[in-house]
């Protein structure tokens, strides 16, 4: 917590200062999400969800398998996803951490950029490629590999999987490359002048050095992935669908808002589970400074 | 890797050249479905997809024609601005509440960092609870503005306070020996130093609710902003104008968060 300026005045006691922002916080941050808690407890049948207290959303997503087995394949989904994230993001951000000079900006800028797009769009331009009149299929056939369009290649877990680590990978490249960028070169030479081959200098120097980088990037790639919904939506199909997508079609479709909120409190239940756990090795606000302090 | 050792005997040599073809393997991966986009919105024909027809600007010509696009499009200014303006300046009063020290202030942290841990899809569908159980109709001005301030304070928060709590207050200071009122301080000593670093927090602010869907999506209502327009477009069928609207929706934001950045980079050098 930062120090008081004991020689200024603040314009108005701090009290008033921050009373709009602490009051919106409260009406349309905490109130809303205290509600869905409530709500999560109601009693629905097929007249609407009415106030009560009761344990049913809860137990039918225990006991029935439909639910249960979503939230097991969400959180295999999601972790998958992760562990291809870093697969495909450590050797980038060695890369980019290991340029030098004015072509270091030009790779930053070619690689980061993209993700600027809204993921929406990202995740839609992945349609015209997997799709039957894909890129993929199509060139298939002008090689004559296949004769007919494969159609396995759209609407399963593996697109989802694809256009996931698409859309998120920038969260693990990121704070995995500032980690790496604050590893003094000096301790590689020493590595190598103690005769320590590139593999052991990897493995027993940069690595354990770049764990804070690779843990927030694990949890920011893992919390997004999660709780996705345009992705598994998209490309998905019905096989690939995930929780976010469950949620929202007990909104859209279903009209259950009790259990709508049972499962979204199973999400944030499911997150806040992750934080905590990991939060011993490194607190929320390093998450996003890729484990600087 | 010492500059001194002859390059044969680098033996990092290898490493080099595989991550040099790793990244340029990865490049691809990122690019290549940007071009491919590129290319079918301007493909003469009716089915999206290959192989190519020939090429035509028909597409573009129906998509900066639709009525649709440009509601979303004034709807999206209008709100991201709308949400910019009131993010910016409850972050800012927090700010300079937090330079004073008050009890409860890390209880203050959490809850402006609570949004950025809920998950997106929760963020929106607590208010389509929350609203709609009060039978307030989910509109621009209602569920999406707040839907959008929610996300983008904590934001603004983060970048603002770093300048509000790091700038030399012995200027402060000397102006109170002077005899300068609170208020007369602020105005004419904290304000025009902080000015700068408000104006580009609004406009980071601004890009964000800009490209903002998942909290919107379910608590837009009958108003469309631009992610919303183009997902219940892509949701409901795959029609042959919608790579030409990707590009468009590409080229707009990015030229709008460019402009931002420049903008707030030059106000905030100006000081």
């Amino acid at each position: 917590m930062p120090r008081p300026f004991p020689g200024v005045r603040p314009i108005g006691k701090p009290f008033w200062l921050m009373l709009p922002g602490v009051a919106w916080l409260l009406v349309f941050g905490l109130a809303p999400v205290a509600f869905m808690v409530a709500v999560s407890f109601w009693r629905s049948s097929i007249f609407g969800t009415t106030p009560d207290f009761v344990f049913d959303s809860y137990a039918r997503i225990i006991e029935e398998p439909l639910y249960l087995d979503l939230i097991v394949k969400t959180l295999r989904m999601a972790a998958l996803t992760t562990l291809l994230s870093l697969l495909v993001s450590y050797p980038l951000a060695w890369f980019l951490a290991t340029r030098r000079g004015a072509w270091k900006a030009v790779w930053l800028v070619a690689v980061f950029v993209p993700f600027w797009i809204s993921y929406v769009v990202r995740t839609f331009v992945w349609l015209p490629i997997l799709g039957r009149n894909g890129l993929i299929n199509q060139s298939l056939m002008a090689l004559g590999i296949t004769d007919a369009p494969v159609e396995w290649l759209l609407y399963n877990e593996g697109a989802v999987y694809v256009g996931l680590v698409y859309v998120y990978t920038l969260f693990m490249t990121l704070p995995i490359y500032l980690a790496l960028g604050r590893i003094d070169p000096k301790l590689l030479e020493a590595a190598a002048d103690l005769g320590a081959r590139p593999w052991q200098t990897f493995r027993h120097v940069v690595l354990p050095l770049s764990w804070p980088g690779v843990l927030s990037g694990c949890i920011m790639v893992f919390l997004l992935a999660v709780s996705a919904y345009v992705t598994p939506r998209l490309l998905g199909g019905t096989s690939g669908i995930m929780l976010g997508n469950m949620i929202a079609s007990q909104f859209l479709s279903n009209n259950n808002w009790a259990m709508g909120a049972a499962l979204s409190v199973t999400l944030v239940g499911i997150v806040g589970a992750l934080l905590l756990v990991t939060g011993r090795w490194i607190g929320i606000a390093e998450v996003f400074t890729g484990g600087k302090k | 890797m010492s500059a001194a050792a002859p390059r044969a005997r680098d033996p990092y040599r290898w490493w080099r050249t595989g991550l040099f073809l790793y990244t340029g393997l990865f490049l691809t991966f990122l690019y290549l479905p940007l071009i491919v986009i590129l290319l079918l919105s301007f493909n003469d024909s009716t089915s999206t997809g290959f192989p190519l027809q020939g090429a035509t600007t028909k597409w573009y010509a129906q998509v900066l024609d639709s009525a649709d696009l440009i509601a979303a499009f004034a709807n999206s200014l209008a709100v991201g601005a709308t949400a910019a303006v009131i993010s910016t300046s409850l972050a800012l009063l927090l700010a300079l509440g937090f330079r004073h020290g008050v009890r409860g202030q890390s209880l203050v942290l959490n809850l402006i960092l609570l949004p950025v841990l809920l998950p997106g899809i929760v963020g929106g569908i607590v208010l389509l609870i929350f609203f709609g159980y009060m039978e307030i109709r989910s509109d621009l001005w209602t569920t999406v503005l707040v839907a959008h301030v929610n996300y983008v304070l904590p934001f603004a928060f983060l970048t603002l306070y770093p300048r509000v709590h790091g700038f030399d207050r012995t200027l402060e200071e000397a102006a109170m020996d002077l005899g300068a009122t609170p208020l007369k301080v602020f105005r004419h000593v904290v304000w025009p130093m902080l000015m700068p670093a408000v104006v580009a927090t609004a406009l980071f602010a601004f890009t964000l609710s800009f490209d903002e869907f998942i909290r919107t999506v379910f608590v837009s209502g009958h108003d469309r902003t631009i992610p919303v327009l183009f997902w219940l477009l892509v949701v409901d069928e795959i029609a042959p104008h919608l790579p030409a609207m990707a590009v468009v929706i590409i080229l707009v934001s990015t030229a709008l968060s460019l402009a931002a950045f420049a903008i707030g980079r030059r106000a905030d050098r100006s000081t």
